[in-house]
């Protein structure tokens, strides 16, 4: 092992943990703002890589372009998905925490289900688009442009967002309703409209990372589940609710899933994430970054 | 002297840069119903959470029935015959009234059937014995207090912690609350009490322990420490004047 | 009101009773050995479902991880019978004390844990003894095991020619689960659980210790789960990864319980009997297409009755005293 591979894959690992921190901020985000963690967050992820897909495959549109676009669609999605369905499962009173677990898993097997009745269990991708198949190098290092443009995308949507809560009024009323619904309400916010934008937020930035992905990886119903736990411990590892921990934690878990195929065989390399996220919260029980 | 039932010896609470407590030596003789009062942030409830067992002192000890309990973890010390109500009622929502206080029983019997009788008997004496089988969330705040006690006596304590299970409370809920405690003292149950409001625990507590600033102000008979001058300007300096 | 309980508990019994004494004839009058598979796997299910329920339900420690308990059970029997001969009834003890050992030093770190933080734990274990059992080449790795045929017995636990030794087995199973904890609902282990479930902090000022609580809870939890894995093993007799340690078989064990309600007697069996049927069904008559109707129909019987009925399905059997109505 020299050098120049440990390099490459370190590079290959930080541009792929700055995808994850970006599949994994809107998970994050929902939760600090409602302590609901969204257990079809993956299917979220599936269905914004069919919608960059569909609008390649119907419409020529290359990903790049169709990112915002599938993260408007996303928006108007989840912002639904919360009024119709996650608005009711917090109403419940008696184990509120189980009815919003298994509703939102439910949700999941029920967009999965859907997903192969409507767009069938085959597995799809984008043969062309503008950046698909190109390399850069930077000294000897090579770097695949799609996940280069998709990390850069990345850190500028963490950028908009810090400054988004950090300045905005909507950001505020977000900050305000995270921090206590209650007094909120009193102030005449609408929680409920908070809550849906939130969840809008939410789906749009997963709906980003989707769409993204979309130009570089195979698309198929169960996509999802296999990134979906990688976010999960994302989240968990930076601490729920943390926006700047789930960035944090995103580079974390692509570096330590680059080392780790480094050393053990690739089918292990999940392995070195889940260690870490074990050893992270048995000596941090709420995370890196995490308050609540 | 016998010995106190409860004594703490130079006990200190240090969070951070912030002293809760500083050299607190207190001491609950066995039968007493002794008041522990002061204005907000006096470090009462630090206190009491030390004398409970949910943390240790960052120094100092805490002494229960001539043993060391310093150190000793919350369970423990409820074995050893402490137990507390807490200031934000922490029922189990889900189970009934009955169940809560079968909790609290099990702790000096593993018989299911004597558990329950006890639980009951307790009920009636905290007068819930008609919302026994009712679920606990379905209590009104004022009941909600007396499952904290109910729940308390029923591991048969020696000293019995209140913390402040009178605020809050309407003056007809308060004065039944105050017969309570005085029907608990008659069982032979030592009583320590952490209330910020002077007014209704006077006339009740045979001892007041004033605390401000993590420091004990004064102690003595409950007319007297109204009286004092220190006591008057820490709880004027708090806006909370007194009307005794 | 001691009477009133004591009824109630009786009353418990006798159905109970009465249904296992049910469903003990019901495979004279159904020969159709497709639905005899069905009634196994309900059975089995309501059984698996029942063990969560204890440290899940009753305790209140959400396990998503499950499925390391039942891979640990179907993988130690099979492993002792094909490499040493051990007959199954053995190796499902061993199982059972084996998931029992690993719950007790997983649960030391892992019960410092709360919430969201708890579950995704018991996921992220469970995933890293999937990939464990996925590499190890001893066990078969990804290949799996072949359960050897050595001709119909008792004494080896395998049945070629019929599936009512199964049956029953699985019958016993459950009624074994229920009964335990029928019994331990109405113990200090049970009054523990719910104490500690409800208010952690309450319960230990009230003399309870939640950690040992806790751990006693996991440890039943996990012994009877490798049961039931050990049992799946000889059942299915070829075990590989994928088909015994899934992240959906944790799901599979923990639905059961929710659907039918949480931390209750009743509802991992109700919610086998409604939930099992319901998933075979579907799969054998609308899951071949490879369309999903099977998935789209189960995961939107999940989400309505999340919502609609959130304490479970037992909810609408409950004759609790007209109080105040339901906790709504």
């Amino acid at each position: 092992m020299t050098a120049a591979t440990i390099i490459q894959s370190l590079a290959s690992g930080l541009l792929m943990g700055l995808l994850y921190g970006l599949i994994a901020v809107g998970l994050a985000l929902i939760f600090g703002l409602m302590d609901v963690t969204n257990f079809a967050h993956g299917e979220f992820l599936m269905l914004a890589m069919y919608g960059a897909f569909f609008l390649f495959a119907f419409f020529a549109v290359d990903p790049l372009l169709a990112a915002p676009l599938v993260a408007a669609g996303m928006f108007v999605f989840g912002a639904v998905i919360y009024l119709l369905i996650v608005r009711f499962a917090m109403r419940a009173k008696a184990n509120i925490g189980m009815v919003q677990i298994f509703t939102t898993f439910g949700l999941a097997i029920l967009m999965r289900g859907l997903a192969q009745f409507f767009f069938t269990p085959d597995y799809r991708s984008i043969p062309t688009s503008w950046l698909g198949g190109k390399t850069v190098s930077f000294g000897g290092i090579f770097l695949p442009v799609p996940q280069l443009v998709g990390a850069l995308i990345s850190v500028a949507a963490f950028g908009a967002l810090f400054f988004f809560i950090k300045k905005t009024d909507f950001g505020r009323a977000l900050e305000a309703t995270r921090e206590d619904a209650g007094a909120v309400a009193l102030v005449g916010i609408d929680k409920n409209k908070v809550f849906a934008l939130g969840w809008g937020l939410g789906s749009a930035l997963v709906g980003l990372a989707g769409a993204v992905m979309a130009s570089f990886f195979y698309i198929y119903p169960d996509v999802g589940a296999s990134f979906a736990l990688i976010a999960y411990v994302t989240v968990a590892l930076g601490g729920f609710g943390s926006v700047f921990g789930a960035f944090a934690g995103g580079i974390i878990v692509g570096l330590v899933e680059a080392s780790t195929a480094l050393i053990l065989p690739p089918s292990l390399k999940s392995v070195g994430i889940y260690a870490v996220y074990l050893l992270v919260v048995f000596i941090r029980p709420r995370g890196l970054f995490g308050s609540i | 002297m016998t010995t106190p039932l409860l004594e703490t010896r130079g006990v200190w609470q240090r969070f951070g840069g912030l002293i809760a407590n500083s050299d607190v030596s207190i001491s609950v003789g066995a039968g007493e119903i002794v008041g522990l009062i002061g204005p907000n942030g006096a470090g009462k409830s630090t206190l009491f959470n030390l004398i409970a067992g949910v943390l240790p002192p960052t120094q100092g000890s805490i002494w229960f029935n001539g043993e060391d309990v310093t150190r000793m973890p919350a369970a423990e010390r409820c074995q050893r015959g402490i137990a507390r109500t807490f200031q934000v009622v922490k029922s189990f929502e889900t189970m009934t009234v009955i169940d809560n206080v079968i909790v609290g029983a099990l702790v000096r019997t593993t018989v299911m059937r004597d558990a329950r009788r006890k639980a009951q008997e307790v009920l009636e004496f905290c007068g819930l014995g008609a919302r026994a089988n009712v679920l606990a969330s379905q209590l009104i705040p004022s009941e909600k207090r007396r499952l904290e006690v109910a729940r308390a006596l029923a591991t048969e304590p020696k000293l019995l912690l209140l913390d402040e299970c009178l605020t809050g409370l309407t003056p007809l809920e308060a004065q039944s609350g105050v017969a309570l405690v005085r029907k608990v003292r008659e069982t032979g149950v030592t009583v320590l009490m952490v209330e910020h409001v002077m007014e209704i625990v006077m006339p009740l507590v045979d001892r007041a322990i004033v605390l401000n600033l993590g420091k004990v102000l004064v102690e003595g008979k409950p007319t007297d420490v109204v009286r004092h001058p220190e006591v008057i300007s820490a709880y004027l300096g708090d806006r909370h004047a007194i009307s005794a | 009101m001691d009477t009133t309980f004591a009824q109630s508990r009786r009353r418990d019994l006798i159905l109970a009773i009465f249904l296992a004494a049910l469903a003990a004839v019901v495979p004279f009058f159904v020969k159709d050995v497709n639905i005899q598979n069905i009634m196994v796997l309900t059975l089995m299910w309501a059984a698996l479902s029942q063990s969560w329920n204890i440290l899940s339900g009753y305790c209140g420690q959400i396990s998503l991880g499950h499925a390391l308990y039942f891979g640990l059970g179907a993988y130690t029997t099979t492993l002792l019978f094909t490499k040493f001969g051990v007959l199954p009834w053995f190796g499902m003890v061993a199982g059972g004390t084996i998931s029992a050992l690993i719950a007790l030093g997983l649960g030391y770190p892992t019960f410092r844990l709360r919430g969201h933080y708890f579950v995704i734990a018991t996921i992220v274990i469970a995933e890293i003894g999937l990939l464990l059992f996925h590499n190890w080449d001893y066990a078969g790795a990804a290949l799996g095991i072949d359960v050897p045929v050595r001709g119909d017995s008792w004494a080896k636990f395998q049945f070629t020619r019929s599936k009512l030794p199964y049956y029953y087995f699985a019958l016993v199973f459950c009624c074994v689960a229920w009964l335990v904890t029928w019994k331990l609902e109405n113990s200090k282990w049970g009054f523990w659980w719910r104490a500690v479930k409800d208010n952690p902090d309450a319960a230990e000022s009230l003399g309870v210790v939640v950690f040992n609580s806790k751990m006693g809870a996991a440890a039943i939890s996990a012994f009877m789960t490798a049961i039931g894995g050990a049992f799946y093993a000889q059942y299915v007799s070829y075990i590989d990864p994928d088909s015994v340690m899934t992240f959906q078989f944790s799901l599979l064990m923990a639905l059961p319980a929710v659907l039918g309600g949480i931390g209750t007697l009743w509802g991992p069996v109700l919610g086998a009997v409604i939930l099992i049927p319901l998933t075979e069904l579907t799969r054998n008559y609308l899951g071949g297409s490879g369309r999903g109707v099977d998935l789209i129909l189960y995961g939107a019987v999940i989400v309505l009755i999340s919502l609609a009925r959130p304490e479970g399905l037992i909810g609408l059997f409950s004759r609790k005293p007209a109080s105040k109505g339901v906790p709504q």
